[in-house]
């Protein structure tokens, strides 16, 4: 017979009640990963072209929807893009959810969910924040996570414009998408608020239910890019509709004929029960509230704050914003590269700013790598001490040594002639910083055209081309840079800069993300040389992969981008030519076309009624280069 | 020694209790003893009581008007099921008082209106619907007995339980960790046989029904309902029909308007 020993049951107890302090895994939160097949059986397949139903469009968002043709998807640069994050959850093939484990403490660092035409999609669950309102955006955002009981609460900002449905609905690129996933045994919901006030009166919902299945294999859908499918010779051709005259919207309501015309258009009231025929007594529903600001959202792109941010790009380059205007900056070891000066008021916080970045690349103090006399990089008359010194005193930045303008607007060249100055010509010698511009940006720079000069003498150009590209003659920092000219499109002096090496370009004025272009007809400028010199960026530039990232562009304003962004709005610049070219032709006037709206789908986003570029005189604008 | 034994293993176990938050937590949380004690009223990890309309942005041509006959989409009807929502006639339906069939629990839901929940007592949350002017009765525990005989009804006997969330968050940082929450799961059986969309699509007697209540706080501060639902039903079905309805809070009443089933 047994006998119990207390000495023994009391140790074997303790160490019980000793790892049971440390329950970890009890607190484990659900686990979402796993291969997950669609199970709703809701709106089967894709929509049919038009239709909106259940989609609390505003009239921008109708209009947007109904001039977008399909086709734009064989275009060159959204040949390869994704599946927009709200389609995505509905596209075939399923959902891979993976953890991502921090090795170290074994919590769950990230998510990882992928779809048949997806990007790998991360879900920080690390705690960082969002990035400022000038990083880029993508396809599939920046998502966070965070726990609400077991359900994971995403949220998804920076995303790039796209579209809500396959249909045609789209949405801009100033929404945040907010889900909430849910796992209910083997099935999981995911719930979609895509809050975005350019196009919708309220956020559009949508969930969408999936069934854990072991066995399927989410695969990726190969890139299939077709560079003629619309334009044959014209790669830069734009496929879509002019207001109105979208020839295909009710065609699928031929084979649904017991749904209204009028409830296909979609809109706020139709997805309440107050919509229904039979239903008469029931007061129209307030619309659902917006987290989003749209045009605090849109200014935060290029902040007029009085300050000046920084951007890492990418290599050498980085992007500053002073006050609202970018500048970008080739900043290494053979000093700083600017292509343009920023606004006059900003030049001393612009140069304290260069001159802590200069010095952050170049000439931080590092830690000492190399130990030992038979150190491989020993510098000559080495001994620790000495090594010491070099350490706590390296060599000074190398300063301002280039400064190419992309125009002559104050606001890039505002700070010319005081970083002319504290620079130094890149041969030495004491000149100051070589200016380089185009020959017609030089000419108002200088008063040679016969107007007032712009610039003092000390700002101007001291170095000038006029053919349709210049060369900096050797590589600066370890890279070539060329500036091309892009004639008659802001101005007729405008330059755009490739940095080969690192895959940047700055635009200048042709491009910005926070409004329409500026077309300074006085000076030269024109739509169409807009549209040719933004074709120019995009002939450039390359993605990376699925039609995103690769070459960075830098904008004059706003938001750092890449070739898609500038797709975009080239594409916006085509639609808005030929809906203006349409109206001219038909015989309207100026105020004729003013009074028709033809950027109404637009102006959300790009548009402004104050400042000093407003909607009317973009309108302006493109209707007296038409009509030129 | 033995009493020495039993005390030592007595005040081990009430230190193991109190030090071992997840023994604690598995008592209260997935419907435990702590919160059946409680009463589920009191336990409730989300407050559903209010006023809620349905946000149709999905499934709109099948829910928002009566589609025709034999427009069932996407519901996995076996060859039983088809062959009973072909032979759908709404005429006959009013004829017979059976104008409700669209409006019983497996149907109700997808029927665009609004909801009002509250509590019958302390174990018992009511559905009000003002679309057919329907009551569905959520038993927290075993609902009433059904008298022997008694016809099944359109909205069945519904057993629901409380699940409360069991985890706690990454811990990469305080901000991580997870705000409370927890959903509402409720099973219905003996459901008279309906539609589950007003144009015929059949569900049967034997069809059980799985939703799942849950409510999401949007960053604009908006709440909105989603109930996912799974209907097994192999009589009509080829394969578990799957759904999920979206809701959006109200601030009160306004708009609630009971009207009666129809098959229009």
């Amino acid at each position: 017979m047994s006998t119990i020993n207390p000495a023994r049951l009391s140790g074997a107890f303790l160490l019980s009640v000793v790892a049971m302090l440390f329950p970890v895994p009890a607190f484990a939160q659900i686990d979402l990963s796993g291969e997950w097949s669609v199970r709703s059986h809701e709106d089967p397949g894709q929509p049919p072209l038009g239709d909106y139903l259940g989609i609390p469009f505003n009239e921008a968002g109708r209009l947007r929807a109904e001039t977008t043709a399909e086709s734009i998807w064989g275009t060159p640069e959204y040949s390869c893009r994704p599946h927009s994050a709200p389609h995505v959850w509905r596209g075939v093939g399923g959902a891979r959810i993976i953890k991502e484990i921090d090795p170290s403490t074994r919590a769950i660092a990230a998510y990882h969910i992928q779809h048949w035409r997806s990007l790998d999609r991360i879900i920080y669950m690390d705690g960082r924040a969002h990035p400022p309102a000038w990083a880029p955006h993508t396809w599939t955002g920046f998502s966070t996570g965070k726990w609400v009981g077991d359900t994971l609460v995403v949220t998804t900002t920076h995303l790039k414009d796209g579209y809500l449905k396959r249909s045609g609905p789209q949405t801009s690129d100033m929404y945040t998408m907010t889900e909430y996933i849910s796992r209910y045994g083997n099935y999981l919901t995911t719930f979609m608020v895509v809050d975005d006030p350019i196009y919708l009166d309220e956020p559009f919902i949508q969930s969408t239910t999936h069934e854990l299945t072991p066995t399927l294999h989410v695969p990726l859908e190969p890139c299939t890019a077709s560079f003629d499918e619309n334009g044959g010779n014209d790669p830069h051709f734009v496929p879509h509709y002019l207001p109105g005259k979208n020839p295909y919207l009710t065609e699928w309501l031929e084979t649904q004929k017991w749904i209204p015309e009028e409830a296909a258009k979609g809109g706020l009231q139709t997805t309440y029960p107050g919509y229904q025929a039979n239903v008469t007594t029931r007061s129209p529903v307030v619309a659902a509230k917006s987290a989003v600001n749209a045009n605090e959202r849109i200014a935060a792109q290029g902040p007029r704050d009085g300050q000046v941010h920084v951007m890492p790009v990418q290599r050498n380059v980085y992007m500053l914003i002073a006050d609202g205007s970018n500048i970008t900056a080739s900043v290494g070891p053979e000093g700083v590269l600017m292509v343009d000066t920023g606004p006059a008021a900003m030049t001393e916080k612009l140069l304290a700013a260069i001159n802590q970045l200069a010095k952050d690349v170049a000439a931080s103090p590092r830690p000492n790598q190399c130990l030992g006399v038979s150190c491989s990089t020993m510098p000559f008359g080495w001994s620790s001490v000495y090594m010491a010194g070099l350490i706590g005193s390296p060599a000074p930045a190398r300063p301002v040594r280039y400064i190419i303008n992309t125009s002559v607007s104050p606001e890039h060249t505002g700070g010319n002639e005081k970083f002319a100055k504290v620079g130094f010509h890149p041969r030495g010698g004491g000149e100051d910083a070589m200016r380089i511009a185009h020959q017609n940006t030089f000419f108002r720079m200088s008063g040679a055209s016969g107007e007032k000069a712009l610039l003092p003498e000390g700002g101007q150009a001291n170095e000038t081309y006029h053919r349709e590209m210049y060369k900096l003659s050797e590589y600066f920092n370890g890279e070539p840079v060329v500036v091309y000219h892009v004639p008659n499109a802001h101005t007729d002096g405008d330059s755009i800069v490739y940095f080969r090496h690192s895959e940047v370009i700055s635009a200048g004025n042709v491009f910005s993300t926070v409004s329409y272009p500026v077309i300074d007809m006085a000076k030269g400028g024109t739509l169409q040389g807009t549209i040719d010199a933004l074709a120019t960026i995009i002939d450039l530039a390359v993605p990376e992969a699925r039609s995103q990232g690769g070459t960075w562009i830098i904008p004059g304003h706003g938001r750092l981008s890449d070739t898609a962004d500038v797709a975009s709005y080239r594409n916006m610049l085509v639609m808005i030519r030929d809906r203006v070219q349409d109206l001219i032709k038909s015989g309207m006037s100026l105020q004729q076309v003013k009074a028709a709206r033809p950027t109404r789908d637009f102006d959300g986003r790009y548009g402004s009624t104050t400042g000093s570029w407003t909607t009317e005189m973009f309108i302006e604008a493109v209707y007296r280069s038409l009509t030129k | 020694m033995k009493p020495r034994i039993a005390g030592i293993v007595a005040a081990m176990a009430v230190v193991v209790l109190l030090a071992d938050p997840s023994v604690i937590h598995a008592q209260r949380g997935r419907g435990g003893q702590t919160a059946a004690a409680r009463g589920a009223r009191l336990s409730a990890p989300a407050d559903l009581t209010g006023h809620w309309v349905s946000v149709v942005t999905e499934d709109w041509r099948y829910r928002m008007i009566t589609p025709p006959k034999g427009e069932y989409g996407s519901v996995p009807l076996n060859p039983e099921g088809r062959k009973i929502a072909e032979a759908w006639d709404p005429a006959k339906d009013e004829a017979t008082g059976e104008q409700c069939k669209a409006y019983g629990a497996a149907g109700i839901m997808r029927i665009p209106g609004r909801l009002r929940f509250s509590w019958e007592n302390d174990d018992t949350l009511r559905i009000d619907t003002d679309a057919g002017t329907q009551t569905r009765l959520l038993y927290f525990g075993a609902p009433p007995a059904a008298t022997p005989g008694a016809p099944l009804t359109l909205q069945g006997r519904s057993v629901a339980q409380w699940q409360t969330a069991t985890g706690r968050g990454t811990r990469f940082a305080d901000t991580n960790l997870s705000e409370p929450g927890g959903f509402l799961k409720v099973v219905t059986t003996q459901m008279r046989p309906g539609y589950l969309r007003k144009n015929g699509v059949p569900y049967g007697s034997n069809a059980v029904m799985t939703e799942y209540f849950e409510i999401h706080q949007a960053p604009s501060g908006e709440r909105y309902l989603v109930v996912s639902v799974v209907i097994e039903d192999p009589q009509h079905l080829s394969q578990p029909y799957v759904t999920s309805t979206n809701f959006r809070k109200l601030p009160d009443a306004s708009g609630w308007s009971p009207t009666p089933c129809t098959t229009k």
